[in-house]
């Protein structure tokens, strides 16, 4: 299973990284979260990067993009360096009601699929 | 009571006549005598009210799992009122400025020279802003994200219309201008204070239960009064804005974008330098701008502008597009468009058949300024009750004894205390 995002439809909301932060270790944050908004404002330009195991996924609105280690994040701006210092995505394994970044999600962004 | 669940506990006393900062501890006593946001903001004006204080407050659920907790508040005396206003900050500045680790900020007297307030990890300096001392709000933000390298510092910060204190000037929300119709930009503007700077990375803790109980709220809310609505052109639609300033809009609207942990998008980012479909990042590099204010853009539609660039050039300035509009132009704009209200006329009386009355939507405006919840969601989401709040209240900061007599209590503080 993996975490996918439709990016068309985030609004920039942020609550998922938050959430996963809370998974992760307890805390409401974004930085210990495997999952990471990156924002150019000034062009409202927006998606989602996800820390999986082996690759950074990245659910951008032109498209999905899997990246292997040592790859660049074109374009993605220096907000998206620190996501390559997470915790991976576990897929919320151990939380019984389902993972918490997709239980957060008011927009249906966010899916866990495979 | 459990306060790290809602706060970081600490309140930054920012003295600009003698350009040193203090911190005092946010109590458990001034909890529970106002709760957060405006209902401690409006004590604090009070005990430092012989100094002009200009004060910046996070509401008791900002930067938590309460649907809509995206915002923060600025309370200081309207120029144009001479009374106390709330003025509600959102996006994700009011969360930042909870995890800088300052729960409040009390801005006092008045700096010799311009200055920028950085706050960043439990610290806080004053720094130099002569660099950026008459220069417009985008060129300002830009700057201020160089300097301290940070592109995800958010701002309040001010443009050439409040350094003038003009009575036409608001304070700005990094690019986008603000809910500000009580021309608070103008008390930075006479502080010399350009602008405050934010990056937070510090964190709460969650009381056990209370992300469920959250995420039910939030799903209510979706499924609620705002289910099938989407945008802010259909907050346009149900609050009767000229059809022609909503179809100008709707044909520049690029996405929705939505507030920190709100369920409904209500800022339209528009374009008018590109095509609005294009989603490509190479593209222009200032596209558009943020529309929040729809009754803005609909004034400077209404006085044959075109309304989206309109909105750029105030935002630029830092002019109140109302009174832009009542001016019929958006540069050296000085009179203001209306009285200052204690809570901003931005926010309509009601949205998809919500509304009850002035004292209905007084009193939820209060309740959003003193939770630091959107202020635009407490008015289309019904499903927000009292019960629930006084619910989730006791929950977040395993607090029993909190009751709705103690919620009314706060609320009708805030609004009596106020302009
Ligand atoms: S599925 Fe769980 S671990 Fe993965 S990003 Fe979402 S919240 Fe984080
Ligand atoms: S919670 Fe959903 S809408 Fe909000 S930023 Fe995350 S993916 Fe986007």
């Amino acid at each position: 299973m993996d975490l996918k995002v439709d990016a068309r439809k985030c609004t920039g909301c942020r609550i998922c990284e938050f959430a996963c932060n809370y998974h992760q270790d307890e805390t409401i944050s974004s930085i210990g979260s495997s999952l990471m908004f990156y924002f150019e404002e000034k062009k409202n330009y927006y998606g989602m990067m996800v820390k999986r195991a082996k690759t950074l996924y990245l659910g951008r609105p032109e498209g999905e993009q899997l990246l292997k280690p040592g790859e660049q994040i074109e374009g993605a701006g220096a907000s998206a360096k620190p996501i390559l210092l997470r915790v991976a995505c576990d897929c919320c394994e151990d939380e019984d009601d389902g993972p918490l970044c997709v239980r957060a999600c008011p927009y249906g962004v966010l899916s866990l699929e495979g | 009571m459990e306060l790290m669940n809602n706060y970081k506990e600490t309140i930054l006393i920012v003295d600009l006549d003698a350009k040193q900062c203090d911190t005092e501890s946010l109590s458990e006593d001034m909890v529970a005598a106002g709760l957060g946001g405006a209902g401690i903001t409006a004590a604090l004006y009070e005990r430092y009210k012989d100094r002009d204080p200009l004060i910046i407050g996070t509401g008791f659920f900002t930067g938590t799992f309460m649907p809509g907790g995206c915002a923060g508040v600025v309370s200081a005396k309207s120029p144009v009122s001479g009374k106390l206003c709330h003025v509600p900050f959102g996006g994700y500045a009011a969360v930042e400025l909870k995890l800088t680790g300052f729960d409040f900020v009390v801005v006092l007297g008045s700096s010799d020279s311009p200055v920028r307030l950085w706050l960043h990890d439990g610290l806080s300096d004053i720094d130099d802003a002569s660099d950026i001392w008459g220069k417009d709000v985008w060129d300002s933000v830009d700057k201020i994200r160089e300097a301290y390298g940070d592109e995800m510092i958010q701002l309040l910060v001010i443009g050439p219309s409040a350094e003038a204190q003009s009575k036409a000037a608001q304070f700005s929300v990094n690019y986008w201008g603000s809910f500000d119709k009580a021309a608070l930009g103008a008390v930075f503007g006479a502080k010399k204070l350009k602008a405050i700077a934010l990056r937070g990375l510090d964190s709460l803790d969650v009381a056990e239960g209370f992300f469920g109980a959250c995420v039910d709220l939030k799903n209510a809310i979706c499924s609620g009064a705002i289910s099938g609505k989407s945008g802010l052109k259909d907050i346009a639609r149900d609050i009767g804005i000229d059809a022609g300033a909503i179809e100008k809009l709707a044909s520049m609207t690029h996405r929705n974008n939505a507030a920190y942990n709100c369920p409904y998008a209500a800022a339209a980012f528009v374009k008018y330098n590109e095509a609005p479909s294009a989603m490509d990042m190479k593209g222009h590099p200032a596209p558009g701008c943020l529309i929040t204010d729809i009754r803005g853009f609909a004034a400077l539609h209404g006085a044959g502008l075109d309304a989206g660039q309109a909105m750029e050039q105030c935002f630029r300035q830092g002019i109140e597009p109302e009174a832009a509009a009542k001016a019929g132009k958006t540069e050296g704009v000085s009179a203001d468009a209306g009285k200052a209200a204690a809570f901003s006329t931005a926010v309509p009386a009601s949205i998809f058949g919500s509304g009850q009355g002035d004292a209905w939507w007084q009193k939820r405006q209060a309740l959003a300024a003193v939770l630091g919840i959107d202020p635009m969601l407490m008015v289309m989401a019904p499903e927000i009750t009292e019960e629930k709040i006084v619910a989730l209240v006791q929950m977040s900061a395993e607090w029993d004894e909190f009751s709705a007599d103690e919620l009314n209590r706060i609320a009708a503080d805030v609004i009596a205390k106020s302009a």
